[in-house]
């Protein structure tokens, strides 16, 4: 397995896009720095500013879209250039392939969200928008951990969608609808989908300003949303691979 | 040109990536319908007359559908890379150039119609909920919003296009960037001028979402028909570059 994972590494390292795709990571502190720049703030509630920068339209729709793309990209790849069957030769089991892209995409994720952590410190505290402090700064650290490992849990069906295809129209709306479906179920049902779940836990103490839930979140009926949704991704990708 | 077109018609009749992004765009009406069951002030917001039809358009725009028109132009012109046929074509000999136009006027008939088929599905959505109170001429008047967001997006999203046919591999960037340049659009809708300058929320401008002075309205022709224009050079710039 580890193997695998170097060997993807080693590939990722060849493309030069998932690095660009990075930069992305610092469009909604971007965004914070030049709202409250326009409001002419100082001595911003560093909840409020990490609220916009990282804790909103990150979490729901950047970080999913562009993982989305990334688990496309990492399956069309061996798809296009025919290497799946080499790969079988080798062998490679069918599930350690899956598993060895799902793990790019979760350190990308967590790499991903502790730049947005960077950015948005460094988009807040430079302009003296917030005033720094180790207590804020870890909080949104912690943060920005947690969405980026439940995220990439939360789009094990995508990637099962990627393996599943061999061109990539299909997984890359399937990844547009699926964000979309998230933030707007939102409001109804926390625990239908991976991504508002992920919500729930990452907001289960209600204290992001402007982003509260009515009552408690229910952490348990979240993680099994994430694994239900999961564990029928991974058996529907082993399938998948094995009909290839 | 029309032989051209023809054949790009054809093409795309015997690929079922068109249906995948029709079947997206119906997905995306029935996610944003499933938002209109929050309850506002005692109020469900599909139960106002017109706001299924007012709302669609935003948020279809502002989260999906410019990416996914985005993705089937450039796979259209990067498909005749990736299958090897472009040798084939140029041997013909065709003009790439050409080639690129009849593409890009394919893209941007898809773009037209998915904007229709939302329009038809908010319509009929709203026809069943609200059939007496829908006065005609509302009706009427967004079906020409709808029209004039199809055209009008295209302008805005026709450089990236382009682009791609300079760079055949650049179809992944294409998506992002059109997904986040689109997403901006959030963010410059809060100020009246940047709306009217800013392409993705100039487009509302044009259509009548937003009310705008006739400065504004101004503003955004000329930001949209700059899209179109600097299209237009990155094409003339590539069939300059075929011809030396």
């Amino acid at each position: 397995m580890l193997k695998l994972v170097e060997t993807e590494f080693l590939k990722l390292r060849r493309r030069k896009l998932p690095w660009v795709m990075l930069l992305a990571a610092f469009v909604m502190p971007f965004f914070a720095f030049l709202f409250y720049s326009y409001l002419g703030k100082k001595g911003v509630d560093p909840l409020l500013f990490y609220k916009m920068s990282a804790l909103g339209f990150t979490m729901f729709i950047i970080l999913p879209v562009i993982l989305g793309v990334l688990s496309t990209i990492l399956m069309y790849d061996e798809n296009q250039y025919d290497m799946l069957k080499q790969l079988w030769i080798v062998p490679v089991s069918k599930l350690g392939y899956f598993f060895s892209k799902f793990f790019m995409i979760l350190l990308y994720s967590v790499g991903f969200m502790l730049l947005t952590a960077v950015g948005s410190i460094a988009f807040s505290v430079l302009p003296g928008i917030v005033a720094f402090s180790w207590g804020s700064a870890f909080y949104l650290l912690q943060k920005c951990l947690e969405i980026g490992v439940l995220c990439a849990f939360g789009l094990l069906p995508i990637l099962a969608v990627a393996a599943s295809q061999k061109g990539y129209i299909l997984p890359v709306c399937a990844t547009l609808v699926y964000a979309f479906l998230s933030f707007f179920l939102m409001s109804f049902n926390l625990y239908l989908h991976p991504l508002s779940s992920m919500a729930a836990i990452v907001m289960r103490n209600n204290d992001i300003p402007g982003l509260a839930f009515t009552g408690a979140p229910n952490l348990p009926l979240a993680f099994l949303c994430i694994d239900v949704w999961g564990v029928v991704s991974v058996w529907v990708a082993d399938l998948a691979l094995k009909r290839k | 040109m029309r032989i051209l077109l023809w054949a790009e018609r054809q093409k795309l009749r015997r690929s079922n990536m068109v249906w995948v992004a029709f079947f997206a765009t119906v997905l995306l009406a029935a996610i944003v319908l499933i938002g209109g069951q929050q309850v506002y002030e005692g109020v469900r917001y599909i139960d106002t007359p017109g706001w299924f039809l007012s709302v669609l358009q935003p948020w279809a725009t502002m989260l999906a559908l410019p990416a996914v028109v985005a993705l089937l132009g450039s796979y259209m012109i990067c498909r005749e890379q990736q299958d090897d046929t472009l040798k084939t074509l140029r041997m013909i000999p065709i003009n790439e150039a050409k080639l690129t136009v009849a593409k890009m006027i394919l893209a941007f008939v898809i773009c037209v119609l998915l904007y229709l088929l939302l329009f038809v599905l908010a319509f009929a959505a709203e026809a069943v909920l609200h059939a007496p109170a829908l006065p005609v001429g509302m009706v009427l008047g967004f079906l020409k919003a709808y029209l004039i967001d199809g055209v009008t997006v295209f302008f805005a999203i026709s450089p990236i296009i382009a682009l791609v046919s300079r760079n055949k591999n650049g179809y992944w960037l294409a998506l992002v960037f059109a997904e986040l340049y689109s997403f901006t659009g959030m963010f410059t809708s809060m100020s009246n001028t940047l709306r009217a300058i800013y392409p993705m929320t100039a487009v509302f401008g044009l259509s009548g979402y937003y009310d705008s002075t006739p400065g504004q309205f101004a503003l955004s022709c000329v930001s949209v028909l700059a899209c179109g224009v600097l299209a237009v050079i990155i094409l003339a710039g590539q069939s300059k570059a075929a011809a030396d």
